[in-house]
């Protein structure tokens, strides 16, 4: 933890602003559920023995199985710059990145680099200081840096392809969750909102630190704590928000989902920069997305379902397990310092519909 | 309303959060009465709406094929009675929404619905003076969170509700604790959005720089 005191207790430099000419940062920049739903259908299907996973599943990473014991894990992400600190950026992506392995239940081994960069926009110290941030979120996960690729864009991108090991039998996806299953979050929800509201300057002191903290935590602490508790599903909340995220692990799991607002964590200010309009385009497009699985109660008001919907950079893992293995859970991660809280539980009902309750 | 300033601004080309900012500080002005925005996609007409019924001003939207243009006004239809005020008092300069780099991010802590120690109803008495001397001196603090007790203050028959309102009007977060909201059986008096849970509050805490405890 010493690493992160270290990356938030100041406030980043700002003689080049990263994010001034991007249109959509972090995993805002995702391209829509429904969107992506048409690029991906009609590709053929790969029929190949040993492959754990398929692309219409929507799991977090691809899972090839090696032999009875071994399981290989590959995933990639990245994005264009959620903040002008060039270090932060890096450790963002790297950590957005590292993500969707331990999503798995995974431990992530080696990466691969992707950046793409403005070469005559930025000087060469900003991309070098965005691998750092990067290679230092490696070293923390336990995995090297083994390579890469660059080519020169309009916009900066960086990002990762990370490889992991699991035992095959120790696989958490996205369908494993039982009716009863109670759902438990690690990090808190708004970030989408606030680095709006970051954007725009407006977002400081206590409120700031607590973002950049999160948004630059590995989850390998979350999904250490949480493996003994023995989970029966996991994934990790981004760009499609909680509402998706839930939708996907509830569809696999042919359960039926019910959230609670008031039981979400909540960044704070969060709630208060969605009322004022602070709410990102990947918002909306996750709410369109949505629309036709997600039953929002009355009571229930606009600004909490803004952030349900609001694409997650960075974001914390999403368990189900069983309702007194939860409470202890959320007991053990708040102990170490880390954000636990019971959101929702899984029922019986319609396969991939999520009702979200006020209280 | 004719003693006021109406402004156009013309948003297109920009995404957000850049028009929702510059409307608002706009309506940070309290001589602007209304103002007309021209934004040419979806996102920043329900930014737009959302922030309308934030700074609690009317808001209508039409569609000019291509762009939208927004209008949004003081003590317009949706204007709730509580801010029925700024129709003859414009909105002090102090209300301000968001934050500037310099502020001090304070919480007021508020745990029994009576202020200090001695006489029950002095006591009482006094909690509304206190707040209402806080809201009077123009001191806003991020939010105003009360437990135990303290929820007792949001309750319908509270001598200390209309100053509590007039803290959510000018932009605070008051909020009470859900638990003591079931205890204390108020959960027919206070809107859910006023509602939170211990971690919410726990957060608001320790995200602040000073914490005010009466």
């Amino acid at each position: 933890m010493n690493n992160q005191d270290e990356i938030c207790s100041t406030t980043p430099p700002h003689e080049m602003k990263l994010t001034a000419h991007v249109k959509a940062g972090g995993c805002a920049a995702k391209i829509s559920p429904s969107q992506l739903a048409e690029i991906v259908r009609g590709l053929p299907e790969f029929d190949v023995p040993n492959l754990l996973t398929t692309i219409q599943s929507f799991e977090d990473a691809a899972v090839y199985k090696i032999s009875e014991e071994l399981a290989l894990v590959q995933t990639i992400d990245f994005f264009p710059p959620v903040v002008d600190d060039p270090y932060l950026f890096g450790r963002i992506a790297a950590v957005n990145a590292i993500s969707d392995i331990y999503a798995m239940g995974a431990k992530p081994i080696m990466a691969l680099g992707v950046l793409c960069f403005p070469v005559c926009d930025y000087p060469l110290s900003v991309a070098q200081k965005i691998l750092q941030g990067g290679a230092d979120a490696l070293k923390e996960a336990g995995a090297a840096l083994v390579g890469g690729h660059s080519i020169q864009s309009a916009e900066p991108i960086y990002g990762l392809a990370v490889s992991g090991l699991i035992h095959p039998q120790q696989i958490l996806t996205n369908g494993g969750a039982k009716s009863g299953d109670a759902l438990v979050l690690t990090k808190r929800i708004g970030s989408g909102a606030l680095l709006l509201a970051h954007k725009a300057e407006l977002l400081v002191g206590a409120s700031l630190q607590t973002l950049l903290c999160s948004l630059t935590l590995l989850n390998k602490s979350a999904l250490e704590i949480a493996i003994p508790f023995k989970p029966h599903a996991a994934t990790d909340v981004t760009g499609f928000g909680l509402i998706g995220h839930v939708h996907e692990m509830s569809k696999a799991s042919g359960l039926k989902c019910v959230l609670h607002a008031q039981n979400v964590p909540f960044f704070p200010e969060a709630l208060s920069y969605a009322e004022q309009g602070f709410v990102p385009a990947g918002a909306y497009a996750n709410r369109n997305a949505y629309e036709s699985i997600a039953y929002i109660n009355d009571d229930v008001s606009l600004s909490y379902a803004d952030l349900m919907f609001d694409p997650q950079t960075s974001g914390g893992l999403l368990l189900a397990l069983e309702p007194p293995k939860a409470a202890d859970l959320v007991k053990a991660l708040i102990e170490t310092g880390l954000v636990g809280a019971i959101i929702g539980e899984m029922i019986d009902g319609n396969a991939g519909h999520v009702e979200v309750q006020a209280r | 309303m004719s003693d006021g300033i109406r402004q156009e601004i013309d948003l297109r080309g920009l995404t957000c959060p850049e028009p929702v900012i510059r409307t608002k500080k706009l309506f940070d002005k309290a001589y602007v009465v209304a103002v007309e925005a021209l934004v040419d996609d979806n996102v920043c007409v329900n930014n737009l709406q959302r922030l309308a019924r934030t700074l609690k001003v009317s808001c209508e939207v039409e569609d000019k094929n291509g762009y939208f243009a927004i209008k949004l006004e003081r003590g317009g239809s949706k204007t709730s009675t509580a801010s029925q005020s700024s129709h003859t008092h414009p909105l002090p300069i102090s209300v301000k929404i968001g934050t500037t780099p310099t502020e001090v991010v304070t919480v007021l802590f508020i745990t029994k619905d009576y202020l200090g120690e001695g006489d029950p109803d002095f006591s009482k008495t006094l909690c509304d003076l206190f707040l209402q001397t806080v809201f009077a001196s123009g001191h806003r603090p991020r939010a105003i969170l009360l437990v135990n007790s303290g929820v007792r203050l949001l309750a319908k028959d509270s001598s200390a509700l209309k100053v509590l309102n007039d803290f959510r009007d000018a932009g605070v977060e008051v909020l009470a604790c859900g638990l003591c909201v079931d205890f204390y059986k108020l959960k027919q008096d206070i809107a859910t959005e006023q509602i939170t849970n211990m971690f919410a509050i726990c957060e608001y805490l320790f995200a602040a720089d000073k914490i005010i405890q009466p």
